[in-house]
């Protein structure tokens, strides 16, 4: 648990987290719909306006060449060629070419310099390029024209400049373009920001959750001075571990006051016990009474000790620290290496090195002491006492294993609960509190405890 | 030894004060924090046992205004609170040593006994060679030699006689043993402690006549030099 299950994220993990974030996911199809309107949108406006200017443009031309294929029935060549030439360089309609060609298609008259290639021939109507003069310079223009033919062979071209028109449509392209792409950009950055804001956010939530997790109950989610979704959730969290804390800290009090008021007179009982004793001559009657009461004095706290800590740790705000529990694993095995051998039971133990666990070192110490009590005890004169700590990859795990009698498959859930001694664990001296104990603190980190058969014996094993 | 009790239980203050003159202290009690903070501040005092929870000012309120005005006598710290991180904030407080209730009151004697030589020979831990009678204890080289013979001790065995020798001439408790040697504050329910010195005695007093490690019944041990 702690700090080994924590992620610590590489950048690759960072971006993937920003991709998995709801703002930006939502920021990207936004983005992405924005875009298909906008693109729809000019893609309509090109259209139209095309199809209008290109009407009109058609219609001019269109009409030009009637009228002038009602001029050529009436007026001779001469005046033919006359009223192109005229019409050619009449600057009020701008734009508008015309070109009269013999047989030949050497130019007559007219303000194209000769006929031309086609680039597009739509029948009717034809698309080129000339160059025309503009101001200093010559520039390529498109244009659109109709050819109709004129007596004798020869003949005509009436068109207009439309590069103007391809211009405003090219731009519009581009326009088209940029909206699309900044429009993506945008939203891209957007979902960017508004992901790294939710990230921070829910980073900070986290890194609270763990503190509390670890018992620091005073610990609370930063608020912003916003009225978002995560904010009010983050009020509300708060709220409630308000009420937690109050609680929480309810209940210490509670026990403060219960052990105060069971500690004092137990203190006075010893104290008066010892100090009647001390004036009683060593193996008199009187004296034996007083020292039973004693020792029950001592069995008394012994189980108000035990009471006390299972129900610290249950309230879960036992300071942590970092507890090397390789080192503690061996130095309790170390601590009943010799109560054991003078049993002429053989204590074993492999210890992985360098296991780390947040939390209460006492209470760890505790807990191990307990299951080695349990296994001193339970195990007969010339059995066997295993522990184990390894250090998996999804935390360590010490294991007791002894070869005593174990205990029954149905009863392994039961002996965790509080005071459950078993009929065939009553001629051994405890409190019944043991097993408890070790399930208390073993739930404060964290960590799984599972009874097992050893096949024979009991298996213990804590998974942090 | 001029010892001051601050403890607002009479009872228990009572019982504390007379087993404390009867080994020869002198005694004071006060029966609240403030009133303890007083005495403490107008006479003499080599050594305060006070209660942790006291009417008026609290006891940990009381160390801390104590050490913060440069009294720097020893105080051992009684609680009848829950423990676990009581101890420790106890000791971060400013006391030197930490009792719950119930005690014997052996345990608590001889915790008075070990605070008050502490406060004697200040220096004794930085010492690098501790002696008794004829036992020698080297803290650099790790050797230990009795009548000039070495001994062969295992590293846990060497701690627990260096805290023995340390507290040599007092009686030193196993409780006292399993804080000071192995840094744990539970009481086992079997003997580990009493297995653990009968296997130093075997190491230090065997081979020798006069044995130095002795058994003080209902208290603990004792690391001295017999009479």
């Amino acid at each position: 648990m702690g700090a080994g299950r924590r992620r610590v994220a590489s950048p690759d993990q960072r971006i993937i987290g920003l991709l998995d974030t709801s703002p930006f996911r939502i920021a990207i199809v936004y983005s992405l719909v924005f875009a298909c309107g906008a693109a729809a949108l000019l893609g309509v406006i090109d259209f139209a306006v095309s199809r209008v200017v290109d009407r009109s443009t058609d219609n001019l031309i269109e009409a030009e060449v009637q009228g002038l294929r009602e001029e050529v029935l009436v007026l001779s060549r001469s005046e033919f060629i006359e009223l192109i030439e005229q019409r050619s360089q009449d600057q009020d309609v701008r734009g508008a070419v015309y070109l009269m060609v013999d047989p030949q298609l050497r130019p007559v008259a007219g303000n194209v310099p000769a006929w031309p290639s086609i680039d597009r021939d739509e029948g009717k109507w034809i698309q080129f390029k000339v160059s025309v003069p503009f101001g200093d310079e010559t520039r390529v223009h498109e244009m659109r024209a109709r050819r109709f033919p004129l007596p004798d062979g020869y003949r005509m071209l009436v068109g207009h400049d439309i590069q103007e028109r391809q211009d405003v449509k090219h731009l519009m392209m581009r326009v088209l373009i940029a909206a699309v792409v900044s429009t993506l950009l945008l939203g891209l950055g957007g979902g960017i920001w508004m992901g790294r804001r939710i990230l921070a956010q829910a980073g900070a939530i986290s890194a609270v959750a763990t503190q509390i997790m670890r018992g620091d109950l005073s610990q609370r989610l930063p608020v912003r001075n916003a009225d978002d979704e995560i904010n009010t959730l983050a009020r509300e969290i708060n709220g409630m571990l308000d009420k937690i804390e109050q609680l929480t800290l309810g209940m210490r009090t509670v026990l403060d006051s219960a052990a105060h008021d069971l500690r004092t007179p137990l203190n006075r009982l010893q104290s008066a016990a010892e100090g009647a004793m001390s004036q009683l001559a060593p193996a008199s009657a009187e004296r034996r009474v007083l020292e039973r009461v004693s020792t029950e004095v001592d069995h008394m706290r012994g189980t108000l000790d035990a009471l006390l800590r299972i129900a610290l740790a249950e309230t879960g705000t036992v300071a942590r620290e970092s507890v090397d529990l390789s080192e503690l694993v061996a130095s309790m095995v170390e601590l009943y290496a010799p109560v054991s051998e003078e049993r002429g039971i053989k204590l074993e133990s492999t210890v992985a090195p360098g296991a780390q666990v947040q939390g209460s070192r006492q209470l760890l110490a505790q807990a191990l002491a307990n299951l080695l009590d349990n296994a001193i005890k339970f195990t007969p004169d010339g059995g066997h006492i295993r522990v184990q700590l390894k250090a998996g990859g999804g935390g360590p795990e010490v294991v007791v294993e002894d070869d005593g009698p174990g205990i029954p498959a149905d009863k392994r859930e039961i002996v965790l609960g509080r005071r459950v001694r078993l009929d065939e664990a009553r001629k051994f001296p405890g409190s019944g509190l043991g097993l408890s104990l070790v399930a208390a603190v073993t739930k404060l980190h964290g960590a799984r405890l599972v009874l097992d058969d050893a096949g024979p014996g009991l298996r213990v094993s804590l998974r942090f | 030894m001029h010892i001051l009790i601050v403890e607002d239980d009479e009872v228990g203050r009572d019982y504390l004060a007379n087993a404390l003159r009867e080994v020869g202290h002198t005694v004071d009690v006060a029966g609240d924090g403030l009133a303890g903070l007083h005495m403490a501040s107008s006479i003499a005092v080599d050594l305060a046992i006070v209660d942790r929870m006291l009417p008026k000012l609290d006891g940990l309120a009381l160390v801390q205004s104590l050490r913060a005005t440069g009294r720097k006598f020893p105080v051992l710290i009684l609680s009848a609170l829950g423990d676990v991180d009581d101890r420790i904030t106890g000791l971060r407080a400013g006391g030197d040593d930490y009792l719950t209730k119930p005690y014997h009151m052996s345990e608590l004697l001889a915790r008075v006994d070990a605070l008050a030589r502490r406060g004697e020979s200040g220096n004794a831990e930085t010492t690098t060679k501790l002696k008794l009678a004829d036992l020698e204890l080297d803290r650099m080289t790790r050797r230990v030699t009795r009548n000039g013979k070495k001994i062969e001790l295992t590293a846990r065995e060497f701690q627990l006689l260096e805290f023995m020798m340390r507290h040599s001439g007092q009686v030193v408790t196993r409780t006292m043993l399993l804080e000071g040697v192995w840094d744990y504050h539970f009481d086992p329910q079997t003997n580990v402690i009493d297995v653990h010195i009968s296997r130093l005695r075997q190491a230090i007093d065997k081979d020798f006549d006069k044995p130095l490690l002795h058994t003080v019944r209902g208290a603990g041990y004792s690391l001295r030099e017999d009479e």
